[in-house]
């Protein structure tokens, strides 16, 4: 590529290659790199052109170099471009230009030479190990580098890398933080406890203190005053990620008392107040009361609460008057029997609290005393912002799940005070699953290439071309079909997590089951041959022949035989247009109960340790089978599984042999001892380029032969066909099922991998 | 046969939650089979031992398993010195001499076991045994009593239909969280206060049922970690063993479990 660009000109006698001479940076680079650096950072241009940059990525090191080097020196820019021609060399130049256009707000967050040189260092590194993945990085690197150090930094990308197996797409993912895991190890390595880490226990306590089994989430978006604190409705409790600079033990206690705190709400204010004409400040503090109210009814049922939420509450009285400072001296005040506080107005707050207390039942208790409240610090005066008000201690919520708007608010104020609490109560019962993981600054870098767009120039996945069996001429076409494999889209997981969370009992049972299969339960075999010791009924039955004069049975052992189970299973799911069908009855389509019936078995599968796949397919004409990785064998399913599930859409055709062939090659490579392949459909193979309807039938036998004879079993379970006598032609008499309730696959799906794979 | 070893002669401590006792009287009066059911420990066992106290009637009791034959029922022929000798299994005793058998747990044992019983459950009440060509007429005392816990019911391992539809059946269930304070406070001779503690941590490891837990703590691990607590152990550490690390090995959910009886106290 070296000197293949439009405007790279060779120069001057030395022959380097330098881009755009007129350019006036040079000057300035020249006044910068003096002497032999000067030397060597032209000779640093050539490096790059030969490593394979462009005029862009030249360019840019041209202005990145120079403004490094102003800030750390020249010895700066120079190892930023032998960086770049490590980078360039291993993953292209573009991911070196990206490195360029990133170095420089790093280098500003590092601020010295030294820790600059060794972020270089960890990203050659990883462009050696993780080409795909640099642009992402450099895409997120300001951000990285403002929360983490760099040994911080880098034993975070090591553990994605090693995380993600190699697999170059789940690397890409972590590096673009999309997955979760990212956020999650981001802020471990920054020292901070984050919500996916304690999520399940948390989602335990949840459920020992309130019975409540409604799942936990994290934060999304701008709710929970920007991402600082829980927010609650009427489907459940919402988390920060993180809470900054909090951590260990202490994190985990924060957090807990999130959950009691939230918990308590969802327990005890039953019902939203209506904003009606309320100001922002009362608002504020009727909240704040009725925080108070059913901490008060909760440390009743639950003393050991107070221990728990005390300690957040760290106000200290004084002489400031501030309405955020005075109200958390009022709520430590309202909890804490030991506070005293000089406040003339704390103390009135206090005892009417504390008179109240037969009526704490009542949610109107705190609406009183609210607005009084209220009404004297506007009185007093004291100013009151509610666009930077936080609620505090930390562990409280947002207090959006308190109200609803009931009419046009009057005042801007006002409007942003309930902001959330419009939000949740009214526009948005299910926000979508994911956050948005492109942080601010990606508004000024230049559009990379999605590689999730399903546009097939944006570059789909791999493909492979597959025989196709002709019944009429008794012969295969060569290479006739071409099955595409296209990353698969994202929808929002709450629907099938949903399903999973309706089901857990027979979730449960079902791994269960299979993990007891797994382990090999023993199984006594009687009256053996052989064993490793005497069946004691047959030899006394032997002693009693012998006594009564006849031929005793050889047979007197017995043994126990563990059955170990080894077993990959690829779950082929049809995703054509008919899938799209609303089941009579249920009023949802057939593909989603495909997905929900797949989400059990897949959740079980995963939690009894049986390997397994899943793709889904669906076809236009033999050049064009899109087979969509739902899950691949090595990785593990999870929300990103589930929202991949969530995402498959309904359309095109069933060519199933194709299909089935891509499905069997990835399983026949698999070491185990038995491979299954499950095909779940809701009718017969047929596609827009095949006339005859019997021809896609006998391929499809034709494909079930052949897996078989590589050693790949297949079932088929159909769905509500009238063509069961089709399948079972196609897979064999017991080979197949027709499920004659759709809305009984989810569990007889289950059930069916169960019994085949005892 | 002697079966003085069967018989229950101190009174067990038994708190009746409804009409159980004359049910089970009236039941036994007519030797209706019978199934007790209900979660673990709670007080199914101790339900039958004192039943068959009041009724003045021997108990044999046998703790079903998986690989228990219908010879570990029945009986079995055992070799000495001069040959084979019949020996009578724990069913075959109760049913020869009157005793209530009582099989706890039965949904353990294989179905090929467990249908032996059916010809006793029938207006005939005869147990054939074919290794003696012998059919053993029930003696009129004989009732059949199983227990079984709906909570471990599989796919592989269920009763069968024909067999549940011969027994009748009482529910058994953790009781009301007064009355299991009084049975922990009895049982331990722990004050009042301190039994309703336990029982209120119980009931909260009770809502994760189907959540995590098979099951909640049952009164019987109450009990245990009231004992402890009797002799001086604190509360947390008594939990803990006897409540916690007995009902799951998943550190997230005994972190949980301990936090939650943390806020109980």
């Amino acid at each position: 590529m070296t000197g293949s660009g439009a405007s790279v000109a060779r120069l001057n006698v030395q022959g380097d290659y330098l881009p755009d001479t007129s350019d006036p940076a040079w000057e300035r680079g020249r006044k910068l790199f003096v002497g032999e650096a000067g030397g060597r950072w032209l000779a640093t241009f050539r490096q790059l052109a030969d490593a394979g940059c462009l005029h862009g990525a030249l360019i840019g090191y041209l202005y990145r170099s120079i403004e490094i080097g102003h800030h750390l020196g020249p010895e700066g820019g120079l190892a930023l471009g032998q960086t770049g021609a490590v980078v360039a060399k291993a993953a292209g130049g573009r991911s070196a230009a990206a490195l360029f256009e990133v170095a420089p707000r790093v280098a500003r967050l590092l601020d010295r030479a030294e820790p600059f040189q060794n972020w270089l260092d960890v990203v050659a590194d990883i462009a050696a190990l993780a080409p795909e993945s640099v642009v992402p990085l450099a895409d997120h690197a300001e951000g990285l580098m403002a929360e983490l150090d760099v040994p911080g930094f880098k034993a975070w990308a090591f553990t994605g890398i090693r995380a993600a197996g190699r697999d170059p797409v789940a690397r890409f993912e972590f590096f673009s933080n999309a997955d979760p895991r990212a956020r999650g190890l981001r802020t471990r390595e920054g020292g901070e406890l984050a919500f996916i880490d304690i999520e399940r226990p948390l989602q335990f306590y949840q459920g020992l203190l309130w019975g409540d089994h409604s799942p936990l989430r994290a934060l999304s978006g701008q709710a929970g005053q920007g991402g600082r604190r829980a927010t609650f409705d009427e489907t459940g409790i919402r988390l920060p990620e993180a809470f900054p600079g909090v951590t260990g033990a202490r994190a985990f206690d924060l957090y807990k008392a999130v959950v009691a705190h939230a918990g308590a709400h969802r327990a005890f204010t039953r019902v939203r107040f209506p904003v009606r004409r309320l100001k922002p400040l009362q608002v504020a503090l009727v909240s704040l009361i009725e925080d108070a109210r059913v901490e008060a009814l909760a440390m009743r049922r639950f003393p050991g609460l107070r221990r728990l939420w005390l300690p957040f509450h760290v106000a200290e009285t004084g002489d400031d008057l501030t309405a955020p400072g005075l109200m958390a001296r009022l709520a430590r005040a309202l909890i804490d029997p030991e506070f005293d506080d000089r406040s003339a107005w704390v103390q009135k707050g206090r005892a009417m609290f504390q008179e109240r207390e037969a009526d704490w039942h009542d949610p109107e208790v705190s609406r009183t005393i609210g607005m009084l409240l209220g009404n004297d610090l506007g009185q007093m005066r004291v100013q009151f912002n509610p666009r930077t008000y936080v609620v505090e201690p930390p562990y409280r919520d947002d207090n959006a799940g308190l109200w609803y708007q009931d009419q046009e608010p009057e005042e801007s104020e006002q409007a942003e005070m309930t902001e959330g609490a419009a939000s949740t109560a009214a526009n948005d019962p299910e926000p979508a699953e994911e956050p948005d993981p492109a942080p601010p600054q990606s508004e000024t870098m230049p559009v990379r290439p999605n590689p999730r767009d399903s546009d097939p120039d944006a570059g789909a996945g791999p493909t492979a071309l597959y025989p196709e069996w002709d019944y009429v001429i008794g012969r295969t076409h060569a290479d006739w079909t071409t099955v595409v494999e296209r990353l698969p889209g994202r929808g929002r997981a709450d629907e099938v997590q949903k399903a999973l969370e309706r089901n857990a009992v027979a979730v449960r049972k079902l791994s269960g089951l299979l993990s007891g299969l797994r382990v090999g339960r023993p199984t006594r075999l009687k009256r053996q041959p052989e064993g490793d010791r005497f069946d004691l009924d047959a030899v006394i039955d032997a002693r009693i022949d012998l006594a009564a004069g006849v031929t005793p049975d050889h047979r007197l052992y017995a043994r126990s035989e563990r059955r170990e189970r080894d077993i990959s299973t690829l779950v082929l799911l049809d995703t054509s247009q008919s899938t799209a069908d609303i089941v009579p009855g249920l009023g949802y389509s057939v593909l989603r109960v495909e997905r929900e019936a797949v989400a059990i078995l897949g959740r079980a599968m995963e939690d009894a340790g049986d390997p397994f796949a899943v793709h889904a397919f669906c076809s236009n004409g033999r050049s064009a089978v899109d087979v969509t990785t739902v899950k691949r064998f090595e990785a593990p399913f999870d929300r990103l599984a589930l929202s991949r599930l969530a995402g498959l859409k309904p359309g095109l055709s069933t060519r199933m042999g194709a299909a089935m062939r891509h499905g069997g090659r990835l399983l026949q490579r698999r070491a185990s001892h038995r491979r299954l392949l499950l095909v779940v459909t809701d009718g017969e193979p047929s596609d827009v380029d095949v006339a005859d309807p019997r021809y896609l039938i006998e391929d499809a036998r034709h494909a079930v032969q052949e897996l078989a004879g590589a050693g790949v079993d297949t079932f088929c379970v159909g769905l509500d066909t009238d063509g069961g006598r089709t399948l079972r032609r196609i897979f064999g008499r017991r080979n197949a099922v027709s499920i004659d309730r759709v809305a009984r696959l989810p569990d007889r799906l289950a059930s069916i991998y169960l019994r085949l794979t005892q | 046969m002697d079966l003085s070893d069967y018989r229950i002669d101190s009174e067990p401590y038994y708190r009746p939650l409804a009409d159980e006792v004359s049910l089970f009287e009236a039941a036994y009066a007519e030797r209706l089979p019978m199934m007790l059911k209900g979660p673990t420990g709670c007080g199914k066992t101790r339900f039958i031992e004192y039943m068959a106290w009041k009724l003045g009637r021997p108990l044999v009791t046998v703790a079903c398993h998986e690989d228990m034959t219908g010879a570990d029922l029945v009986g079995r022929f055992l070799l000495d010195a001069d040959g084979t000798r019949w020996h009578d299994g724990p069913l075959t005793l109760a049913v020869r001499h009157g005793a209530i058998c009582y099989l706890d747990e039965i949904v353990e044992a294989r179905q090929d076991t467990t249908v032996l019983v059916h010809p006793l459950t029938d207006e005939r009440r005869v147990l054939p045994i074919d290794k003696l060509n012998e059919l053993v007429h029930a003696h009129d005392d004989f009732q059949l009593v199983i227990s079984y816990n709906p909570g471990y019911q599989s796919v592989l391992k269920d009763l069968k239909e024909s067999t549940k539809q011969r027994f009748g059946a009482v529910d058994f269930d953790y009781p009301p969280a007064e009355v299991e304070a009084e049975i922990v406070a009895h049982e331990t001779g722990l004050e009042r206060n301190r039994a309703e503690l336990l029982v209120h941590i119980a009931e909260r490891s009770r809502q994760l049922r189907g959540h995590g837990l098979d099951e909640g703590a049952s009164t019987r691990s109450l009990i245990y970690a009231g004992r402890l607590m009797a002799h001086g152990t604190s509360l947390e550490a008594a939990c803990r063993t006897a409540l916690v690390v007995p009902l799951t090995d998943d550190p997230d959910l005994r972190e949980a479990l301990s936090s939650a009886i943390a806020a109980c106290v």
